[in-house]
């Protein structure tokens, strides 16, 4: 019994050398030039000229004869499908190493099986073409296969990776920040007063190692402090206190992703420019169905000349149409301490109705003009905790951080 | 953010119109930046927004509002304020210990449920809110009637005085108070650090209060009888009191009552509150239209501040604005721009995305973080997240580990989140541990944040992007694991040599350094079987931690 060699293989495929050199000699060529065409040329010449199909005259190849049919070829096409070979035949093919003989204890392995009824399928019976005499077990194809668990993204990471590349397709520039902020880009900067009571400690975590950070900038230091004192040149009449630089450096981890944007804005970035950030966020709440001890906000600004009330409504209904698939907005008079105006966003959504989606609104000047920005700044948030959870069918917001990796297995990659 | 409860029938009263539900629901409450959150037997929850307007946390105050809005009454609300004659004497004792009082009559009046029900909760989101909890506006309304002026406001001995104090029978020293009633408990720590307490009496020694805990029963219950009131607040600006003093007998007035000032004696100065003088404002109506990006002329602008009670006319190219004395939020032109564009109504505004083109891109570590989610699922490990939030024994001793530095939260919500982590296996361990009876192996990974102190830091702390990895299964090992990493640095181009360096949390002799590109930029090896019983987990478990910058 015999196989193909990868050279049999290899001409079974493209043709013999000596088909393809008769192919080429339609009418006589410099041998030269045939022996740049063609591949295996030296090959090809010496069975052709063998078998008297070709003659070579004064550096030029003349065509004899053709065959009917490759008796080569055909016996290699009789291997491939594990026919019988007679004996002469296979000595060619044999000498022109196009087979070779499967070995022995193969076709021992191979012969046991004839007749039998197989379940799995081995290899030899495959190679010596003996599978021909064996029965095939039929199996049950009808049940489902072995479960397996593939390696999955997080669900909720899935959603948050999207988002990003959404934002990243609006033609926002990503940005990121620390975890753990002083108090002074988590509250001054934002222009939210010392003695707020956002600032104490049922509202936000402090630190008590480390306990102090830096303060940036010198001057952007004094800008902040002076608006708060006495609104500096903002045209604000400040919150009238006393200022102290020492509650600013206190460290904290970040109560949410307003942070980021002050950080861009004293940055010196683009102006016009769009930028967002998805961060980590830490307020004191108890673990239950509707709190998290720390959570996830999209936060986004839009710098340029000129902005007004009516883009940050435009800005606002793409996101509600391109991110939650809205069909129908709603804007809401809202108060949020960094912005005025401040708009709230309400979205209905096709199966859920009207959802609060998120909040925005223009920073005031008191929070930019300290940082070194004298255009109006659109800004941005959207509760994406919220929207991951009506986009996964979640009831539960702990399942955004699911400890159960039976359900994580289980769960649905939308 | 206030949450007020109101009769929507009061509402109608007040406002002097049959305003239909819908009508206030859709469009009406949008005009005191509120959101009606529930409706049920004529009681309307309302969540008013403007934490920095006390003025609309009343059903007086959003009556007030409503009736410019609906043109019942426009412009600036007319409060008359006459004198009563009577004076508070301010001790020079008080100075260090609450500072500041206003005082103000309200006479005629005439008290049913609802209204006494309003008052008690405009006091409560006032104190809660605006007061910073009562430490820095405490008020107190009296029945005027049982009090003989002038009025005293003084300090006295934790002992030095016995009075019966609402909700209780017998009577009882400061000191006591601050023990045993349930509203000194609670705000004991106000004033319990000082020598003497804040005390409010009449010139007969009849007490009204210890400001800021408690009023006695004697003169400081309101009922269905009372006709004529006094009220006190204190606390340490006076600015701040006067706003709270005008937003309340604001609210007073609309319910019919007259307004009498009371002359307030301080050691070298005399108050005469309330003082309802309006305060002033000019704005640029170009700044408004450019703001806006509205086309409105000053006369329609001038028009929509007179809805929202503002007195407002055109001079010399400025718009000059009067507002009511009860409102603190206005610092900025701003402020008055957004009362035009809500008295405009938000939702005429046609929308139009600003027309600026950027060309986005992600964070280049975020990025990249996500090659490195498809690497691992690829690996087939599945991705996990966990919190950041973790605490010292899960990070350090579970782990097998000398207690190290690392970020401690100073008011944790519980001990066991109580720091931040500083790796990520721990978290990873706990992860498992919360799933030993699901189906192993478990291949499990995260990519996520830690915090390590790093004292040259703005921070004083670092916030980095690691990766962690976890093979377990009751032959998982070394083996195992290391193709894993081997996998994913080969896939991301790294070249990298792993050498031998033992680690509490691994087995001696199982665990090597990760180095790539000259740097150390991980850990590699098979969890320690004392840490396997410190988490409760009975598999074996071959891990690694990596920095994302590290290989980036």
């Amino acid at each position: 019994m015999y196989r193909l060699t990868e050279e049999g293989q290899r001409y079974l495929e493209r043709g013999l050398p000596e088909r393809r050199l008769l192919e080429i000699l339609e009418s006589p060529l410099e041998i030269k030039e045939a022996s740049v065409k063609l591949e295996d040329f030296n090959i090809a010449m010496q069975w052709a000229k063998k078998e008297g199909w070709v003659e070579a005259k004064e550096g030029m190849l003349h065509l004899i004869e053709k065959p009917g049919e490759f008796q080569v070829e055909e016996a290699l096409k009789k291997v491939l499908k594990k026919d019988e070979l007679d004996g002469d035949i296979a000595e060619v093919l044999l000498s022109r190493k196009l087979i070779e003989e499967i070995r022995d204890d193969i076709m021992q392995r191979a012969k046991k099986l004839v007749g039998t009824e197989i379940t799995e399928l081995p290899e030899e019976l495959i190679s010596t073409g003996l599978w021909r005499e064996v029965k095939f077990k039929p199996y049950n194809v009808e049940s489902p296969g072995k479960q397996i668990h593939p390696g999955k993204r997080q669900p909720y990471q899935r959603f948050i990776s999207s988002m990003k590349r959404k934002l990243v397709e609006l033609g926002f520039v990503e940005v990121t920040g620390p975890a753990i902020e002083t108090e002074f880009w988590n509250f001054d900067a934002l222009f939210q007063p010392q003695n707020h009571p956002a600032r104490d400690w049922t509202s936000t975590y402090q630190l008590k190692h480390p306990k102090h950070g830096k303060l940036p900038d010198e001057k952007i230091v004094e800008q902040v402090s002076a608006t708060h004192q006495d609104g500096w040149t903002t045209g604000s009449t400040g919150w009238k206190y006393r200022w102290d630089p020492e509650i600013a450096a206190r460290l904290m981890p970040r109560a949410h992703g307003t942070c980021l944007s002050a950080r861009t804005l004293a940055s010196g970035p683009d102006i016009p420019g769009k930028y967002f950030g998805i961060a980590r966020c830490y307020r004191p709440d108890f673990l239950d169905a509707t709190h998290l001890i720390e959570f996830n906000q999209a936060e986004g600004i839009v710098i340029g000349e000129d902005l007004n009330l009516k883009n940050l409504l435009g800005i606002l209904e793409i996101f509600a149409r391109e991110i939650a698939g809205a069909e129908e907005v709603k804007f809401l008079p809202d108060y949020y301490p960094f912005t005025e105006p401040s708009v709230q966003l309400s979205a209905k959504h096709p199966e859920l109705g009207w959802i609060e989606f998120g909040g925005s609104g223009i920073f005031r000047e008191e929070l930019t003009k300290p940082l070194g920005i004298d255009v109006p700044v659109l800004a941005w948030g959207i509760g994406i905790d919220r929207l991951a959870m009506f986009k996964l069918g979640i009831n539960d917001i702990r399942y955004l951080f699911a400890k159960d990796l039976a359900w994580l297995r289980e769960s649905k990659v939308v | 953010m206030p949450k007020i409860e109101i009769s929507l029938d009061d509402l109608r009263t007040l406002l002097r119109s049959s305003i239909s539900y819908d009508e206030l629901e859709e469009r009406g409450i949008l005009f005191v930046k509120g959101e009606i959150e529930g409706f049920s037997d004529d009681m309307l929850t309302v969540d008013i927004k403007d934490t920095n307007r006390p003025d609309l946390w009343s059903v007086e105050g959003i009556a007030r509002e409503l009736r410019g809005h609906y043109g019942v009454s426009e412009g600036l609300p007319k409060i008359k304020i006459e004198s009563s004659g009577i004076s508070m004497n301010v001790n020079k004792k008080v100075e260090k210990v609450r500072p500041k009082t206003v005082a103000a009559v309200v006479k005629g009046l005439t008290f049913d449920d609802e209204f006494i029900k309003q008052i008690i909760q405009l006091q409560e989101k006032i104190h809660m809110t605006y007061g910073r909890n009562r430490s820095e506006c405490a008020i107190g309304v009296y029945d005027f009637d049982q009090l003989v002026p002038p009025i005293n406001y003084t300090t006295v001995k934790p002992d030095g005085i016995k009075f019966v104090p609402l909700d209780f029978s017998e009577e009882m020293t400061p000191r006591e108070i601050l023990e045993k009633h349930p509203k000194g408990r609670e705000y004991a720590h106000i004033i319990d650090k000082f020598d003497e307490y804040p005390l409010m009496i009449d010139s007969e020694e009849n007490v009204l209060s210890i400001p800021p805990i408690i009023n006695s029963v004697y003169t400081g219950k309101v009922s269905q009888e009372t006709k004529n009131v006094f009220i006190e607040m204190t606390g340490n600006s006076l600015e701040r009191l006067q706003v709270a003093l005008n937003v309340l007998v604001a609210a007073f007035h609309d319910r019919g009552g007259t307004v009498q000032s009371v002359e307030v004696n301080y050691p070298r100065e005399t108050v005469v509150t309330p003082d309802m003088t309006p305060r002033e404002f000019s704005i640029d109506p170009e700044e408004c239209r450019t703001l806006l990006g509205l086309d409105i002329t000053d006369d329609e602008m001038t028009d929509l501040l007179k809805k929202a009670r503002y007195d407002a006319k055109s001079v010399g190219g400025k718009i000059k604005v009067k507002y009511p004395a009860y409102r603190n939020d206005i610092m900025h032109s701003r402020d008055i721009i957004e009362d035009i564009a809500i008295a405009y109504d938000i939702n005429k505004i046609e929308p139009d995305p600003p027309k600026i083109s950027t060309i986005g891109h992600a964070d280049k570590t975020e990025e990249f973080s996500d090659i490195v989610r498809e690497v691992m699922t690829g690996l087939s490990f599945q991705e996990v997240l966990t919190f950041s939030l973790i605490n010292k024994e899960s990070l350090f001793t579970k782990m097998n580990m000398e207690e190290g530095e690392v970020c401690e939260i100073a008011n944790p919500i519980s001990t066991t989140w109580n720091s931040i982590r500083s790796w990520l296996l721990p978290s990873i361990m706990d992860f498992l541990c919360a799933n030993l009876h699901v189906e192993y192996p478990q291949k499990v990974f995260e990519v996520g944040d830690v915090v390590v102190i790093d004292e040259s830091q703005e921070t004083a702390t670092k916030t980095k992007k690691k990766l962690a990895c976890a093979v377990s299964d009751p032959d998982a090992g070394y083996e195992d694991i290391s193709s894993i990493l081997d996998g994913l640095l080969r896939s991301l181009g790294i070249y990298y040599e792993l050498k031998a360096k033992d680690h509490e949390s691994f087995i001696e002799g199982r665990s090597a350094e990760i180095i790539a590109k000259g740097e150390s930029v991980g850990i590699i090896g098979e969890i320690h079987p004392q840490v396997l019983n410190n988490w409760g987990i009975e598999k074996p478990v071959a891990a690694f931690e990596i920095d994302i910058d590290g290989i980036k």
